[in-house]
């Protein structure tokens, strides 16, 4: 077998094997067109024969859904610009300053990338519960919800990870000298330097984080589900195991709204796709 | 200028470390709290469902990490070559990993759905009796672990294709000169070359695995009868079901010190630890 022949053999494997991986987001789009009826009969069609693009009306109409979706867009929205703006400013000066101890802070800082969220998702909650006086907390905070249930809650924690930083520095440090020379000559301070000079030069690294961190604040499921209590602070990836009790489950609008949340992140993968890549071949680590 | 970087990362990550270790040697319980000194770790030992969820939770690890490893690194491989197709292949066995857990959750929930999901469909077309997955203790976690096989294999497959592509070309063209055929340059040049990337890969890949929870509180709730409760279940239960908060803490300090003796091991055992830039 020659090479071109078996490049083609090959080929056609792989089709069938990414087609394999499709079937379930394939079952989760038609499902979503499906009636309940043709849903729960016994014989599997896989195109619906009836089109029930009302599936789609009723979902978003069950429950506060334009809340949901505000909610997610509104802390996946903060909490990129925040980290962004502080990671940047953290990796540049981690990078290009000289200062005292620096060394040690970034090694402590690279605890953040050992230890999971998942260690101290309590801790968290207790800090934010006992902020003084925020939600009904006297100056010691005792007495009342602190931050939990609130925006504040939701989007601060977000924002503490260090792996942005690690991303920011690493990009920096490729820069030359002479350009802090070059900087200094012409009197900019370091914030000036930063703002001025390595800000803009930072879009593929600022891109790629934007991708990231979009895609891991709207994904997030555990800190939503610890940090909420009331239906009207819930984002999307809680409010979808609203269509599920215990007797029953309305799976076409499941379905409907699941594609709902999975779609912007699709739209967004399937634009910027070098982006995403580029972030995990850079550092290995997921956003 | 690292000062409000430094406040967030010390209010909500150093502080946090600490206070939990602290509130591991408490009985605190959101209304009262008193130094009950080891006693939660002594409790521990003893507590059946804290060793279900460290077995299930190690099962879980290694096998996910196990198949998503080697297929990712053969996914890597065959996607190296120039093939027609190659963009639309990568795409779509990257794609679950962009999609969120929670969402993926409900649509395996569906496949796996006893009467009409289309796994026992499926398999009923080759005359295989079905099976209720999720609720058989038998199956529930073998099948969080192909859901999570399929979830992930894209994303150890992005990165062993960017170890393969750092491989310089001449050193396959150096052996083949010398002869080799295909088999033996994977094992003397791919292999060698790819291992500060595996090693990498095996220790995210264990940290990751090791805090499995999102799949397991949507699709099981840790049940059928445990058969599926893991560490982090475990943790999120006691702490915000039972309001035991300082026993909680406790096994989020058994946590983090498995998490820690496996990437140390890791580092230690596979002298590959200098090669390899975290940052």
């Amino acid at each position: 077998m020659n090479e071109q022949s078996l490049n083609r053999l090959i080929s056609i494997i792989m089709l069938v094997l990414s087609l394999i991986i499709l079937v379930p987001f394939l079952i989760m789009l038609v499902t979503s067109f499906k009636t309940m009826g043709e849903v729960l009969a016994p014989n599997f069609t896989f195109i619906p024969k009836q089109w029930a693009f009302f599936n789609y009306i009723e979902a978003m109409t069950t429950g506060n859904w334009g809340r949901y979706f505000f909610n997610s867009f509104f802390i996946t929205a903060v909490a990129v610009v925040v980290s962004l703006i502080i990671n940047s400013v953290a990796g540049f000066a981690f990078a290009r300053l000289e200062f005292k101890g620096r060394d040690l802070l970034f090694f402590i800082s690279l605890i953040g990338l050992m230890v999971p969220q998942q260690v101290t998702m309590i801790p968290v909650f207790l800090i934010l519960k006992h902020v003084p006086l925020a939600g009904g907390n006297d100056l010691f905070g005792q007495g009342g919800m602190g931050w939990v249930d609130s925006y504040m809650g939701l989007i601060i924690p977000y924002i503490a990870g260090s792996f942005g930083v690690f991303l920011f520095r690493q990009f920096y440090l490729n820069f030359p000298k002479s350009l802090d020379d070059a900087a200094r000559i012409d009197g900019l301070t370091s914030l000036k330097t930063y703002l001025y000079i390595y800000l803009p030069l930072s879009k593929p690294v600022l891109a790629t984080l934007i991708v990231l961190k979009t895609t891991s604040t709207w994904n997030e499921y555990t800190w939503p589900l610890i940090i909420t209590v009331s239906d009207k602070m819930k984002t999307v990836q809680l409010a979808l195991t609203l269509f599920r009790d215990e007797t029953n489950v309305q799976w076409t609008l499941m379905m409907a709204a699941t594609t709902l949340i999975v779609l912007p992140l699709l739209i967004i993968f399937l634009t910027l796709q070098k982006y995403f890549v580029e972030g995990i071949v850079t550092t290995g680590i997921k956003g | 200028m690292i000062l409000p970087f430094y406040l967030f990362f010390t209010v909500f990550v150093i502080i946090p470390i600490i206070v939990n270790i602290g509130l591991s040697f408490t009985n605190y319980n959101l209304d009262q709290m008193s130094f009950i000194g080891v006693k939660n770790y002594l409790n521990l030992m003893t507590d059946r469902f804290f060793w279900v969820s460290l077995k299930n939770t190690a099962i879980y690890t290694f096998f996910t990490l196990i198949f998503t490893m080697t297929l990712g690194l053969l996914l890597a491989i065959v996607l190296n070559r120039k093939l027609t197709g190659l963009k639309f292949f990568r795409t779509s066995f990257y794609l679950p990993n962009v999609t969120s857990m929670v969402a993926v959750s409900m649509v395996w929930l569906w496949l796996y759905e006893p009467s009409h999901g289309i796994v026992n469909q499926a398999l009923g077309w080759f005359g295989i009796g079905g099976r209720q997955w999720l609720f058989d203790v038998n199956t529930a976690l073998g099948s969080i672990i192909v859901m999570s096989i399929w979830k992930y294999t894209g994303y150890y497959m992005v990165v062993f294709l960017a170890g393969l592509q750092g491989i310089p070309g001449y050193l396959y063209e150096a052996v083949t000169v010398d002869g080799a055929n295909g088999f033996q340059k994977f094992i003397h040049i791919t292999l060698p070359m790819l291992t500060p990337v595996t090693f990498f890969l095996l220790v995210t890949g264990i940290i990751n695995n090791f805090n499995v929870f999102e799949q397991v509180n949507v699709m099981t709730g840790g049940g059928p009868m445990n058969a599926t409760t893991t560490i982090v279940h475990q943790i999120y239960s006691r702490a915000f079901f039972d309001f035991l908060m300082g026993y909680a803490a406790s096994l989020s300090v058994v946590l983090l010190l498995i998490v820690l003796v496996l990437t140390t091991l890791n580092f230690k055992y596979s002298n590959q630890g200098a090669d390899l830039d975290i940052g």
